[in-house]
């Protein structure tokens, strides 16, 4: 328990500076910058506790607006999204979920990717719609939230798969 | 207590969530101009429905004694109509060459009692009113419309610590600027005015004109008290306004019809 803490507080580090001075410096396209640092969420116990989870997600959230001057949308985006987990875990892997390791193995790959593609979605959905916070906006919304959903989820499936191998 | 302590429990992740997002909410507010000025134009719309509400009752209640007042007016402007068809000389050209456009517009909510103050009418910028059009009533100035809506206009009292009007003398022209001291509804200061101008109790205090706000020359009140300093160069003057802030319900919102053009001067000499 206590090295998964260490995990967890190296990776919250890694993923707040990766993201904030690296991440959100690609400009893809011109805007799209992919939100690595869901990556804490998902690879967060599934059995762990999740009010834990909450309070570090809000802090991680609250460190990256601060550190990149956003307005707020990343702490109510990662608030949510975390408060939101425990549903989601049960709707993509069933009411009996028995992974503590979450994503490493013993679910079917479409369960894992409906699990990530919720996170993801919802978690971007939630930012942009609180970024542009306006109805005559929402076609930018979308868009937003489609595209850089698509970066964010082939680049945490690949660090997932990175993690893996080790 | 048992129970109440259980049923935190059970929901201790939601009601924290709930707190953490107040507080990003609160966070948002404080970093963003643009969630700033959606979530205080969202309240402003929500408060002013609901003083509407009210206002509509107490209107109704009311409406013996506005009959009243309507017809004294009436009366006024009757005779005021039999004078001009006696003199038989219209001049509808002044009104045209007048720089402002009147719109007329009921309060509905009006707070006197605490240091910035602020009204809400019943025009919107569907109805044509716009940000930082001056506002008067009868008998003087109200104050500056600060928040649009559709329906809805918020206005800057001038009863508000924050908030300065040129004013000046009528008999000589000599100006200052007129802000209040957040005490007392019907008493202001005027500053700036220079010693080398007579002062006298009782003299009339009229816009002055300089701003963009007001035309000039529409009476606000009278000097109540005086000081002059020793070592200023500028009197200490203390103003009784003409009209009772605490007490209306009608104004008039002025539109300036040529703030463009003055506007376009003004960044052009800069």
């Amino acid at each position: 328990m206590n090295r998964d803490n260490l995990i967890s507080i190296f990776q919250f580090f890694l993923l707040l500076f990766l993201q904030s001075f690296l991440l959100n410096n690609i400009n893809l396209f011109g805007f799209i910058n992919p939100n690595l640092y869901l990556l804490f969420i998902i690879v967060y116990r599934l059995d762990g506790n999740p009010t834990l989870l909450i309070i570090l997600s809000f802090a991680l959230g609250l460190m990256i607006d601060l550190l990149t001057q956003g307005s707020g949308g990343h702490t109510i985006a990662t608030l949510t999204i975390a408060f939101l987990r425990p549903f989601i875990i049960k709707f993509s892997f069933g009411v009996n979920y028995d992974v503590p390791m979450g994503m490493i193995k013993g679910s079917l790959i479409t369960q894992r990717l409906l699990y990530l593609l919720l996170i993801v979605v919802i978690q971007h959905l939630v930012l942009y719609s609180v970024i542009y916070f306006s109805y005559s906006n929402t076609i930018t919304i979308l868009k937003n939230t489609f595209f850089t959903s698509f970066f964010t989820f082939i680049i945490v499936y690949i660090s997932l798969g990175l993690f893996k191998e080790k | 207590m048992r129970q109440l302590i259980n049923a935190l429990l059970k929901y201790k992740n939601t009601l924290i969530y709930l707190g953490l997002l107040i507080i990003s909410l609160i966070f948002l507010n404080q970093r963003s101009f643009y969630h700033r000025s959606i979530f205080s134009n969202a309240a402003l719309a929500i408060s002013s429905n609901l003083n509407l509400v009210g206002n509509n009752i107490s209107n109704y209640l009311d409406l013996s004694e506005s009959n009243e007042k309507l017809l004294a007016e009436n009366i006024k402007l009757k005779a005021l109509q039999l004078i001009r068809f006696n003199k038989q000389s219209p001049k509808n050209s002044t009104i045209d060459s007048f720089g402002f456009e009147v719109f007329g517009a009921r309060i509905i909510k009006n707070s006197y009692n605490s240091a910035r103050n602020y009204l809400i009418i019943d025009q919107g910028h569907e109805e044509g009113i716009e940000l930082e059009m001056g506002v008067i009533s009868s008998d003087g100035v109200i104050g500056i419309i600060n928040q649009v809506t559709a329906n809805f206009s918020s206005v800057i009292s001038i009863l508000h610590r924050d908030l300065k009007i040129n004013a000046g003398f009528k008999k000589n022209g000599a100006y200052g600027s007129l802000s209040w001291e957040g005490d007392h509804p019907k008493r202001m200061k005027l500053d700036d005015v220079s010693i080398i101008n007579p002062v006298m109790v009782g003299d009339t205090i009229v816009t002055g004109g300089m701003s963009d706000y007001f035309p000039h020359g529409i009476p606000i009140g009278k000097v109540f008290s005086f000081k002059k300093p020793k070592l200023e160069g500028y009197y200490d003057i203390e103003i009784e306004l003409f009209s009772n802030l605490t007490q209306k319900k009608f104004v008039y919102v002025l539109k300036n019809k040529k703030k463009d053009q003055l506007n376009q001067l003004k960044n052009e000499s800069r």
